[in-house]
């Protein structure tokens, strides 16, 4: 019964996933995985002044072409983090993030960690080390959603006009 | 996994579209590891039964195919309601040329894909000239899309086998200088 509540849980989560997309004017990125290593996933950050002075997270978003997991927590992921000072996100594990989604099964549990790290990266710059490392497996396979991008680059299209 | 990649090219769709294993990071594998290990940690799936059915990945990859007249007789036979027509290529080609009711697929539109698009109607991939369209179509059978094609030749082919109104195009990559 927990799966299948877990299930639908992950599947209404990235159905309708919280804070999808580029935000403008963010005050940080962090951005973990590379095209030489599957997908990517890509945090920004707005923080707000509260009236006390204390600065905390006003938005975050998060664009990802990962599976449908690493979409679900990092929408429920950026719904938890607001409000909290950089210090008290950065605290917050992967499975503390994932939280509102339950306890997920040891396959996907990646996912999860994977937006923990785009956390840190945002937050905190000394992180970098931490997602170079997580991407760098040693010798990953191409992944299908790898083919699910364009190509990267500026190319010319050259129209041979109609084959009639 | 190397090997096994190199003497079975359809074997990376055969375990996603199975075993939602190689779709993304999240569930990749590495090129060092076995096919034993990946098994193993897989929730103990069994090694020869994953083999045998790596095996007839070829035989799964062509019925995923669908062919430009194939596709264009469904274009005037079938309601366009129940065809999706996604396109895989950069907007600049998109924009290009282009089906008729196709879709450039964005992040936006895979997430409404991935989570309202009825999984039982027809579903296409199209790229330039079928290069990356059944990878793609592996990855949403992976996702529960059971009437998911990939256009054999990509727009390229379509062009040239059913639509000759449709121009065809070359690609030329700029040097980027820095």
């Amino acid at each position: 019964m927990t799966d299948i509540s877990l299930t639908e849980k992950i599947e209404r989560a990235a159905a309708e996933p919280q804070n999808m997309g580029e935000m403008v004017a963010a005050d940080a990125m962090g951005t973990v995985g590379s095209t030489n290593c599957g997908d990517m996933l890509r945090l920004w950050i707005k923080f707000k002044e509260e009236k006390n002075g204390r600065r905390v997270i006003d938005r975050a978003t998060f664009q990802s072409f990962g599976c449908q997991t690493a979409i679900a927590v990092a929408s429920v992921a950026t719904e938890l983090i607001r409000g909290k000072t950089p210090e008290e996100a950065l605290s917050l594990s992967g499975e503390e993030l994932s939280a509102p989604l339950g306890a997920l099964p040891p396959m996907k549990i990646h996912c999860a960690q994977l937006v923990e790290e785009a956390l840190r990266s945002a937050l905190d710059p000394a992180s970098e080390t931490i997602s170079k490392k997580s991407s760098s497996c040693a010798s990953p396979a191409s992944t299908l959603s790898d083919q699910l991008n364009p190509q990267a680059g500026k190319f010319k299209i050259n129209i041979l006009g109609s084959t009639t | 996994m190397r090997d096994l990649l190199a003497h079975y090219p359809g074997a990376k769709r055969t375990l996603f579209r199975r075993y939602h294993l190689g779709g993304c990071s999240s569930c990749g594998f590495d090129l060092e590891e076995t096919l034993q290990q990946l098994c193993t940690r897989s929730g103990g799936l069994d090694p020869h039964q994953v083999l045998t059915e790596i095996e007839t990945s070829h035989q799964e990859d062509e019925k995923m195919w669908i062919e430009p007249l194939a596709l264009h007789k469904k274009l005037h036979d079938i309601s366009l309601s129940e065809v999706h027509l996604l396109d895989l290529r950069t907007r600049e080609e998109f924009e290009a040329v282009h089906l008729p009711t196709s879709q450039l697929l964005t992040q936006e539109l895979m997430q409404e894909a991935m989570g309202r698009w009825p999984k039982n109607e027809l579903l296409v991939l199209i790229d330039h000239q079928g290069e990356r369209s059944l990878d793609a179509a592996a990855y949403f059978a992976g996702h529960g899309f059971a009437n998911v094609k990939a256009l054999r030749g990509g727009i390229d082919a379509y062009s040239e086998k059913a639509d000759h109104s449709l121009p065809r195009y070359t690609i030329e990559k700029e040097e980027t200088h820095d």
